[in-house]
């Protein structure tokens, strides 16, 4: 039987609306404008919104798809790097793409590659236990949680991991291949500990370290711990 | 102000109708207005419990699905006036029940003038947990002390947490006790069970109280009448102590130690 269906990568060519303006009035009138000289073209065109300006009006992005629907186009998503921005695109339900196509973002995305800390992302924190089924995964940094992570629940961080509790479920730093990522724990009694793919189980965690505040980190690819002072 | 109180654990088996039943009696004979629904659809228990079985002619799921109105659905306990069982029905699933329909029916209770609203929940972390935890101002999460019962809980405590109502409209969180049941001092004492202060640790959240293990639960579940009613039990006056914290009262903690046994009583058994 063939699979219902099927996931597949594909490189496609969307319309990007250009925002210049967070004057919405300003922006219908000149969308009105536009529609008006080629009226069938834009029907039911998939348009990707990217906003030049930052510190848009929080309800600027819901007003901007009702008018772009009132238009006959589809808002599909939205481009940019502006964090407030997104979280108004999570709201609308739009579709978040990364502008990642100069030559700057390539760089940096070279550094962080390499290994290099970005001094502009701060670690992910996490003001709670992570309690049993929970996951929690920081994407290209750290991870803190200020809390316990309970068995049956698992952290994740591309960097670091620092847990100022017990850690009692399972732990990944490195979780893209980083091997000079470490886990810092105040009280180690882990299920697993894992470092750029390469892990150790509890019953192979010496017990002499058991329960105390250690960090863990690779060499020679092993997982191996020390008692943090 | 009425409460709306879930009683959930995540685990089957660990006493979660039997602490419904209790505790909901427990209320009642203090004179509070009480309403116990049974939200395990299919697999009704709570009825035989509180000993209602025979007198169940429509239920939650009639309400919901607007086939009975509240009045006719809910059964007066024989002990005491104040306290109404909502029964669960044997022959419909799950999916009778909808978000909407549990809303309106506690909606309904709480305009009869019921002060405490309990949902017995069903095992579990699928819909009908779900539904039973998602109006819940208060929750009553009991677990065994052994390390998988402990996990559920503290799977649902996440699950009370992101997906209560509460939690979604951002309001004050769903105030979280826990309740210790077929707790064992001697055993916890030969390693053979979970401590409670372990427990406590590792859920975070504070002891309302410790049922100890009691034949006494196993009969009056048998007998049909709540095990609060049965005098002079231990596990009845574990649910009374529980009750009375829950309303506000301090009472010291008990059945948490072991009872030093002496030479006579070593010698001569109980």
């Amino acid at each position: 039987m063939t699979q219902p269906i099927e996931l597949k990568g594909s490189v496609m060519s969307f319309t990007v609306l250009k925002v210049h303006s967070d004057d919405i009035g300003q922006v219908q009138h000149a969308l009105a404008e536009k529609v008006q000289q080629a009226p069938g073209f834009f029907q039911n065109v998939p348009v990707v919104i990217e906003p030049t300006v930052t510190a848009l009006p929080p309800t600027f992005l819901a007003q901007l798809m009702e008018i772009l629907r009132q238009n006959g186009m589809m808002p599909i998503g939205l481009r940019t790097q502006d964090e407030a921005i997104r979280q108004q695109a999570e709201f609308a339900g739009l579709g978040i793409f990364d502008i990642e196509t100069g030559k700057r973002a390539r760089a940096e995305r070279a550094k962080r590659e390499k290994g290099e800390s970005c001094a502009a992302a701060p670690g992910k924190l996490v003001l709670k236990t992570i309690r049993s089924g929970q996951q929690v995964y920081a994407k290209n940094r750290d991870l803190v949680i200020i809390g316990s992570v309970n068995p049956g629940a698992e952290v994740y961080a591309d960097g670091h991991i620092h847990v100022y509790g017990a850690l009692k479920g399972r732990a990944f730093a490195g979780a893209q291949g980083d091997e000079t990522a470490r886990i810092f724990v105040s009280r180690l009694e882990a299920e697993l500990v894992c470092i750029a793919g390469l892990y150790i189980l509890a019953e192979d965690i010496p017990p002499a370290i058991r329960g105390k505040a250690v960090t863990a980190f690779l060499q020679n690819e092993k997982v191996e711990f020390s008692e943090l002072p | 102000m009425s409460r709306v109180i879930v009683v959930t654990s995540g685990k089957g088996g660990v006493g979660k109708t039997t602490t419904s039943a209790s505790f909901s009696m427990g209320l009642a004979l203090r004179g509070h207005k009480t309403a116990v629904i049974d939200f395990d659809v299919g697999l009704r228990n709570l009825d035989l419990i509180m000993g209602c079985e025979r007198r169940v002619v429509y239920d939650f799921v009639n309400v919901v699905q607007g086939e009975a109105t509240l009045k006719q659905a809910l059964i007066k306990d024989k002990h005491t006036p104040n306290l109404y069982v909502l029964a669960a029905s044997q022959t419909r699933d799950k999916d009778a029940l909808t978000k909407e329909g549990v809303g309106q029916v506690i909606d309904g209770l709480k305009e009869m003038g019921f002060e405490y609203i309990i949902c017995d929940s069903p095992a579990g972390i699928e819909k009908g947990a779900q539904l039973a935890l998602y109006y819940a101002d208060d929750a009553l999460v009991v677990t065994n002390p052994e390390v998988s019962s402990v996990r559920d809980s503290d799977r649902i405590l996440g699950i009370l947490q992101a997906k209560s109502k509460r939690a979604e409209e951002g309001m004050e969180p769903i105030r979280e006790n826990l309740i210790l049941t077929r707790y064992n001092p001697e055993r916890v004492e030969e390693g053979e069970m979970m401590s409670w202060d372990d427990i406590v640790e590792l859920l975070g959240v504070p002891l309302l109280g410790a049922v100890p293990e009691s034949e006494d639960v196993l009969n009056a579940s048998n007998a049909g009448v709540p095990v609060i009613l049965h005098e002079g039990s231990p596990a009845a006056q574990a649910y009374e102590d529980i009750v009375a914290r829950y309303l506000g009262e301090e009472r010291p903690q008990r059945f948490l130690t072991a009872e030093k046994k002496g030479l006579l009583k070593k010698l001569f058994g109980k």
